[in-house]
């Protein structure tokens, strides 16, 4: 017979206070080990070059020891080589090149996306689910293997010529081909389908054409999805780092990520540290502004992403 | 009926086909193709030029010790960090599930590597594993252990490993959590009701009920995170720069050992290097894919 | 074993800060080795009450006792306790028999004894031949009856019952109850039963305890609380047809329902509620009772006729329309139409001042 364990008040009260330390205390502490490289990027960031390289290192600067040197440096003319007369760390031109690419690269992949998703989720055609099957396939397939080819491409196009290449071409080059994705076309679809059939039915009855259903009707219904797509998508042209270095033939024409390495070493070899750290947080900064302002935007459709699979 | 519909699918289709035929299926087909050319020159002044078709691609790669170096690094950050950050992020997301307050922040502090840029936090990173001015000598130093040099220009490869693995671990922690929490989510709370009635000890209750019930998820998080982990590259990038490691590509990956030929395109056979190297690549995601549908036809399904 | 509930108290905190009392200083003692029914609607309290007896939910007030000792603070794995749940909450990834089993591999039971006490339980609730299916493979019925052999396989103290017929249709829903009271007996385990259907608690029950807004309403034997309700509510809420409430007045130790005398009491003047069960209606043949009514609707099942009348209404709206239901002989061939003198049994019969409580 199961034996029945007796506690009283204060040991249950005990028991539970021991269980929420320990979970709280676990969870405290991934968090602290998460948020650390941030605080150490930023802190170093903030400190002058003696106090970066004093061991042991330090841990905390009152707010009047902050120095802004390492950011105010980053905008300093570079006075010679081949990049003479630009700011040691152009980051405006690559904020700017970063959301042009981002809003063009968003804009194009909305469109294809909703079109598609349409088609699969609102249309009879033949031949709808083989074709929906090759493209979740290639979404298997790496990356890596479809760039050597656009690579080529691009050159094929005359967007990418380290002679004469323009803004506009480098832009054209760093867009176009991620109009694309067959994920959101498929996060997309499933939202899509959820609209009930009488809705279409109602609007044919109505006279309305296909397309005015899908611009007056689904898209408005869909649209947490589609903003949802919107968000994530653009946090992507922060990220992007080999294509761009890859079709672009000057410095000025790249992105955020593309600047942030490789600088910051002198002649001698010696990483200033900070002033990369500077420019790391001045990357970092916006997309963790963008994070929190759709926090649970963002988290939703990460987080969904992962419930089909 | 059904026809007009078929003209008119197809027209809304139209954008995405014709960009997929050209920057996807094209590009697809067309890399198993430069794969096998002879002396390919795609960027040779006045049009592209090859001399025949050929294995030797491969067979070159196949002998590279580079390439080998980046199949061991690639395979020891999948097989090493995939297990451990599932057994972190499953821990974080059950503890996370028991929490009567404060979720949500605990839940955006874990969410926040995801969203921030991989270049900017691996420098980061890589300052943290600064063998003088780093932080985790410094902690490590607490616990008595001698500074290690991490990232510096001597630095060991396992040391060098063990700063990529960590900061990957990182960065990969966010997805699983927040995929895991809202598995969890799913499963009916009955289920743990009823194994408090049936006497099952909270490990019990993690191992028989939460990763069992859980185990859908589970198996898609190690598929992509495996995925991911094979595409290796901007992780490299971040810590150690374009050297790819603390040494000369002594932390080369596959995907980086692709694009090691991007900047001699103009060389004789480089891009069919570089796309027999891919094409590898692919192929190993592919066994991995196939070994994992295997494993959950047999484990997953109740 | 004996159960004891003193004084228990659970407040449920809605997020707009209201609070509703779940279930609300209830004190009641389940004689060991008995079938309680707990009994009421939605809402009532009764299944917030099984948790607290389970250690699902923890009590803001008051104390639990099982025999001498007081289990308010232990945790529910150590309670003792066997639990079926509504939607029996078998783990889907398990077979029968490793849900049978699971109980027992966390209380370490010896393998080989583990192994025989599981084939002993699917025995017992009738499963042998299923032991290797996974839940969903099983009927509703079987499911139900896996739960049952789960809860009972580590010899429990005290076997806790959820609505454990509400997902089952109504032939096996009967076939399950049988079932239930069988494996009760045979095991002589003090068991609680939760149900918001009056039928079965009465069917099956040693006792019932009928519950309202988190307060226990009465308790005793289904046929005691039947016969003498102590309320209202719990005369309403027991009894197929529902009791007929009229309103009524005693004027010089006589009760009338619409100036007609229907019996007597010692209760001074004034107005009182009249509950009259279907079946306390006697037909007067000799037609000399002054209770009489022409009748609406006649509707014979078998061996009963019931016998519906519209009561007199000032008002027109078709809701406020009362009616009354009789229970007679079917024998006695009424028609709809007819003018029917009742008599009323006494002891069908009970009186209640206008808040629903009991008078005499």
């Amino acid at each position: 017979m199961a034996e029945i364990f007796v506690e009283n008040e204060k040991a249950y009260k005990r028991r539970r206070l021991i269980s929420n330390i320990v979970t709280f205390g676990f969870l405290s502490l991934v968090a602290i080990g998460i948020l650390i490289p941030f605080y150490w990027m930023i802190l170093t960031s903030l400190k002058s070059i003696q106090e970066i390289e004093s061991v042991p290192p330090i841990l905390w600067l009152n707010f009047s020891d902050w120095k802004i040197t390492n950011y105010t440096d980053l905008f300093l003319t570079v006075q010679s080589g081949e990049r003479a007369g630009e700011p040691l760390f152009p980051f405006f031109t690559y904020m700017k090149n970063t959301v042009l690419i981002s809003f063009l690269t968003t804009l194009g992949t909305i469109i294809t996306t909703i079109l598609a998703a349409f088609a699969f989720a609102r249309l009879n055609f033949k031949g709808k689910d083989t074709l929906f099957a090759v493209l979740l396939a290639t979404m298997m397939v790496p990356g890596e293997i479809f760039i050597l080819t656009n690579f080529l491409t691009i050159n094929q196009f005359g967007w990418y010529d380290i002679l004469t290449q323009t803004y506009t071409e480098a832009v054209l080059a760093m867009t176009i081909p991620f109009m694309i994705s067959v994920f959101y076309v498929f996060y997309l679809r499933q939202t899509f389908r959820k609209i009930p059939d009488e809705l279409y039915f109602a609007a044919k009855v109505d006279g309305t054409s296909d397309f005015k259903y899908l611009l007056k009707i689904m898209i408005p219904i869909a649209m947490p999805t589609i903003v949802t797509i919107i968000i994530l998508n653009s946090m992507g042209a922060w990220s992007a780092y080999i294509w761009p270095a890859m079709v672009t033939t000057q410095d000025k024409y790249r992105l955020v990520s593309n600047g942030l390495r490789g600088a910051f070493t002198d002649t001698t070899g010696r990483t200033d540290y900070g002033q990369q750290m500077a420019a790391a947080t001045l990357v970092t900064v916006p997309l963790i502004i963008l994070f929190f302002t759709f926090r649970k935007q963002i988290m939703r459709g990460v987080g969904r992403s992962g419930i089909k699979g | 009926m059904e026809k007009r519909n078929n003209l008119k699918a197809w027209l809304y289709l139209a954008p995405l086909l014709i960009l997929m035929g050209i920057f996807i299926f094209y590009p697809l087909i067309n890399a198993f193709y430069i794969s096998i050319l002879e002396e390919y020159r795609p960027l040779a002044p006045g049009g592209a030029t090859a001399t025949g078709y050929t294995l030797s691609n491969f067979a070159r790669i196949l002998n590279d010790e580079l390439f080998w170096q980046a199949i061991k690094n690639t395979f020891v950050v999948a097989f090493i960090s995939v297990p451990i950050s599932i057994l972190i992020s499953l821990v974080i997301a059950v503890s996370l599930n028991s929490i009567p307050k404060l979720k949500a922040l605990y839940q955006t502090v874990f969410f926040l590597p995801y969203v921030t840029n991989a270049i900017a936090i691996g420098m980061a990173f890589a300052f943290m594993f600064h063998k003088d001015y780093g932080l985790i000598n410094l902690m490590l130093s607490w616990l008595g252990i001698d500074p290690v040099n991490w990232v510096g220009n001597v630095a060991t490869w396992w040391a060098q490993m063990g700063a990529l693995l960590v900061y990957t671990i990182w960065g990969g922690l966010a997805f699983k959590i927040l995929v895991f929490t809202s598995g969890l989510q799913n499963i009916d709370k009955q289920y743990y009701d009823a194994a408090k009635i049936d006497s099952a000890s909270k490990w019990t209750v993690f191992r028989r009920i939460t990763v069992p019930l859980l185990s859908p998820f589970i198996l898609y998080i190690s598929i992509t995170s495996m995925i991911g982990a094979l595409k290796a590259y901007r992780t490299v990038i971040g810590l150690f720069g374009e050297r790819l490691g603390a040494q000369q590509n002594s932390m080369i990956t596959i995907v980086a050992y692709v694009y090691k030929y991007r900047s001699a395109y103009q060389d004789v056979s480089a891009i069919s290097y570089a796309a027999s190297a891919a094409i590898i690549l692919f192929f190993i995601t592919v066994v991995f894919s196939l070994i994992q549908g295997v494993v959950s036809r047999k484990r997953v399904h109740y | 074993m004996e159960i004891k509930m003193e004084n228990l108290t659970k407040v449920f905190v809605a997020k707009d800060k209201s609070e509703v009392r779940a279930v609300d200083n209830v004190s009641l003692t389940i004689p060991s080795g008995k079938l309680i029914g707990l009994l009421g609607p939605s809402g009532c309290g009764k299944s917030t009450t099984l948790y607290l007896l389970a250690g699902l939910l923890r009590q803001n007030d008051g104390k639990i006792y099982f025999e001498e000792d007081e289990v308010s603070n232990t945790p529910p794995e150590k309670r003792g306790i066997g639990l079926v749940f509504q939607n029996y909450a078998l783990y889907p990834h398990m077979t029968v028999r490793e849900n049978i089993l699971f109980p027992l591999q966390n209380l370490k039971v010896e393998a080989e004894l583990a192994k025989q006490k599981t084939v002993e339980m699917a025995r017992l609730v009738g499963l042998e031949s299923m032991l290797d299916r996974k839940p969903k493979e099983l009927s509703g019925g079987q499911q139900q009856r896996v739960a049952i052999a789960r809860a009972l396989v580590k010899t429990p103290r005290v076997l806790l019952l959820d609505e454990p017929l509400s997902n089952l249709d109504a032939r096996l829903r009967l076939q399950t109850r049988e079932e239930i009271k069988r494996i009760q007996r045979e095991t002589q385990i003090t068991t609680v039963f939760v149900t918001h259907d009056q039928e079965e608690a009465m069917s099956i029950s040693d006792e019932i305890v009928v519950m309202k807004d988190g307060v226990i309403q009465q308790m005793g034997a289904p046929q005691d609380v039947y016969d003498d309700p102590s309320n209202l509510f719990v005369a309403k809420f027991l009894g197929n047809p529902q009791i007929n409430v009229f309103d009524g007045v005693i004027k010089g130790k006589k009760i009338y329902i619409n100036d007609m005398v229907v019996g007597k009491s010692k209760l001074p003047d004034g107005e009182v509620l009249i509950g009259i069960r279907p079946e306390g209606f006697i037909v007067d043949q000799e037609k000399k009772s002054p209770f009489k009514f022409n009748i609406d609707l006649v509707s014979t099942i078998g061996r009963d006729t019931t016998l519906i009348v519209d009561l007199p209404s000032e008002s027109d709206n078709i809701l406020d329309k009362k009616s009354f239901k009789a229970i007679v002989d079917a024998m006695l061939r009424i028609q709809s139409g007819d003018e029917i003198h009742f008599i009323v049994r006494p002891e069908k019969m009970f009186l209640f001042n206008m808040e629903g409580e009991r008078l005499e």
